[in-house]
């Protein structure tokens, strides 16, 4: 019990968000079910789920914008309720589904009203729309912004109260790979502030390498949380043996699901100990074995795997 | 928080033509109002008090309030929320603190200050055209000031139930549509007996408040219920404060 207690303290001071069992029902339809979220300060976090698996409903449950029907959400230590959610919300900027301005209003207008509402200084408005790189086109109605300019200044918005914590959902939506890169770029240079970032999407390989702690969704339940590499390990890639003898090679490794693949032979799950098992088996069988490798496996594998092959 | 929202609702009405619209509802009343001054003999009678002419001047107020009202408080309500459902306003409100039934009611509080102003400078200016044109009778103050009461509080709750059809249905159509309708019962309130107009808030309110009636060139004094427009402005501000809570526990 004791150690519990401290458990949940030191970890309530390294993670800016955790949630606990967080689970959102529509009617009877779970959408999003038991989730254990911990992100942790200051760094990248990729939320990757693909379509409708629950990613906008869980920020917006994080946000206080949806009512959990179960479990809780911890921001920075503080348990979010009614009571609590105006200060908090004070210290995190958010981008849900999709960028927010007024249309009919220049950026600046727009910038002002944030400013505004919350009380901030021009400093803090400059900065923010410095660090989007959108100064000079403040004076242009929103309605003239191209899309990637409007996810900017939604992200500009979100930064002028200067948070702790950032949560963009699907920012890189609908930008050109420049925009993505750029937007890449962007997500790194916070998380050097020491902001933490959160960030979903449904395309792995737009936030893949510059996220440093992934958490991916499906079908509403967190798959896998963790690094880039403790993703990799969790699976098992593919041994490929090369042979002379294919053939024979495949009958001999039946019972390990082998099969021929040109002049090799594919086995899918085999860990460590059975790769050992299996060369010598086929050693011992008179197979000459040229070479023994794991698949080179990508990101997008493990991920097609973990939900389902629904993803990407 | 609720000053600063004020004045960010006054930022975002840029552009939106509002002010333009708000001219035409004054301007509107007004002219049709002077289409009083037309009638045979009237500018002969201005200092007869037997002629009642500022009760024909108030029998033409009432006649163009409704007439022009209602579609134009429709369209400023729709403008004001459209851009909210445009521009993902709810949301970033929201997350600065402000919930979309709190929204709901600045946006009352900053366009509906316009409405008044308006309705009250449509009172005024007919005043001040009528002593323009030579009305010396002393102004019957009491029907005067009720009337013009009356109407602020029946445009105030149509504005603000324009306001809350407009937030609930995006398409801006079906407030627009609304509207329209509107219009309709109005007509046929001034044409119904006063207890069914009763019965068709808030439309029917501008017969109930009606002040003065006219028939076979005569033009006489009521005493409008004016009980009924304020129990229609307690409903309507309960029933405005019921809905945006309700707003603001909904989720987006
Ligand atoms: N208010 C709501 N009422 C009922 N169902 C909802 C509601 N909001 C979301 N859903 C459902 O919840 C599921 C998850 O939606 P959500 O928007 O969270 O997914 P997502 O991961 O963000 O997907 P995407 O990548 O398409 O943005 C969807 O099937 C959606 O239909
Ligand atoms: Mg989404």
């Amino acid at each position: 019990m004791n150690s519990f207690g401290r458990a949940q303290h030191n970890e309530s001071v390294s993670n800016a968000i955790i949630t606990h069992d967080l689970g959102k029902t529509y009617g009877d339809r779970p959408i999003v079910r038991n989730l254990d979220l911990r992100v942790p300060e200051g760094c990248v976090y990729g939320f990757l789920g693909p379509n409708g698996s629950g990613k906008s409903t869980t920020m917006k449950m994080l946000l206080s914008l949806v009512r959990p029907t179960s479990g809780e959400v911890h921001i920075m230590g503080r348990r979010m309720q009614r009571s609590t959610r105006r200060s908090i919300l004070g210290g995190i900027g958010s981008l849900i589904e999709a960028p927010p301005a007024y249309g009919h209003l220049t950026g600046h207008e727009n910038m002002r009203l944030v400013q505004r509402l919350l009380g901030l200084d021009q400093g803090q408005v400059q900065r923010a729309v410095r660090t989007v790189r959108l100064q000079e086109h403040l004076d242009k109605r929103v309605r003239d912004y191209s899309l990637g300019m409007k996810q900017r200044l939604g992200i500009a918005l979100a930064l002028a109260r200067e948070p702790r914590i950032l949560i963009l959902d699907e920012p890189t939506n609908g930008l050109d790979p420049a925009g993505i890169e750029e937007m890449r770029r962007l997500l790194r240079y916070l998380a050097e502030q020491g902001i933490t970032v959160m960030v979903s999407s449904h395309l792995l390989g737009e936030i893949d390498r510059t996220a440093q702690v992934l958490g991916i969704l499906g079908n509403g339940r967190l798959l896998f949380q963790g690094s880039r590499e403790q993703l990799f390990s969790r699976s098992t890639p593919d041994v490929l043996i090369d042979t002379a003898e294919p053939e024979r090679a495949t009958t001999l490794a039946a019972r390990w699901s082998a099969v021929r693949e040109g002049h090799s032979v594919r086995v899918p799950g085999v860990d460590q100990a059975a790769t050992a098992r299996l060369v010598s088996h086929l050693v011992q069988g008179g197979v000459p074995v040229h070479g023994v490798r794991r698949q080179e496996q990508s990101l997008e594998d493990v991920f097609m795997d973990l939900t389902g092959g629904r993803g990407l | 928080m609720n000053g600063r929202a004020v004045a960010n609702e006054f930022t975002k009405m840029r552009r939106l033509r509002v002010a333009p619209l708000v001219l035409i509802m004054v301007v509107g009343v007004v002219a049709l109002t002077c289409v009083t001054f037309t009638a045979p003999g009237f500018l002969d009678s201005v200092d007869d008090p037997d002629a009642r002419p500022w009760h024909w001047l108030l029998a033409g107020l009432a006649l163009a309030v409704p007439l022009v009202s209602p579609i134009l408080l429709a369209v400023l309500a729709s403008r004001q929320v459209d851009m909210e459902h445009q521009g993902h306003g709810w949301l970033l409100n929201q997350v600065s603190g402000v919930t979309p039934g709190h929204l709901c009611r600045v946006k009352f509080l900053s366009m509906g200050a316009l409405v008044a102003g308006a309705t009250l400078a449509q009172s005024a200016l007919v005043v001040a055209l009528g002593r323009a044109v030579g009305i010396s009778v002393d102004l019957p103050l009491g029907p005067w000031l009720g009337y013009t009461t009356a109407i602020i509080v029946v445009n105030l709750v149509l504005f603000a139930l324009h306001l809350l059809v407009a937030a609930r249905v995006p398409n801006q159509l079906v407030g627009l549509g609304l509207g329209v309708l509107g219009v309709f019962v109005t007509l046929a309130g001034t044409g119904m007996p006063l207890w069914s107009a009763h019965l068709l808030p808030p439309w029917g309110y501008y017969a109930v408040a009606t002040p003065v009636d006219t028939d076979a060139g005569g033009v006489v004094a009521l005493d409008p219920p004016y009980l009924s427009v304020l129990s229609l402005g307690i409903v309507g501000a309960l029933v405005f404060l019921g809905v945006t809570r309700m707003f603001d526990r909904q989720e987006t």
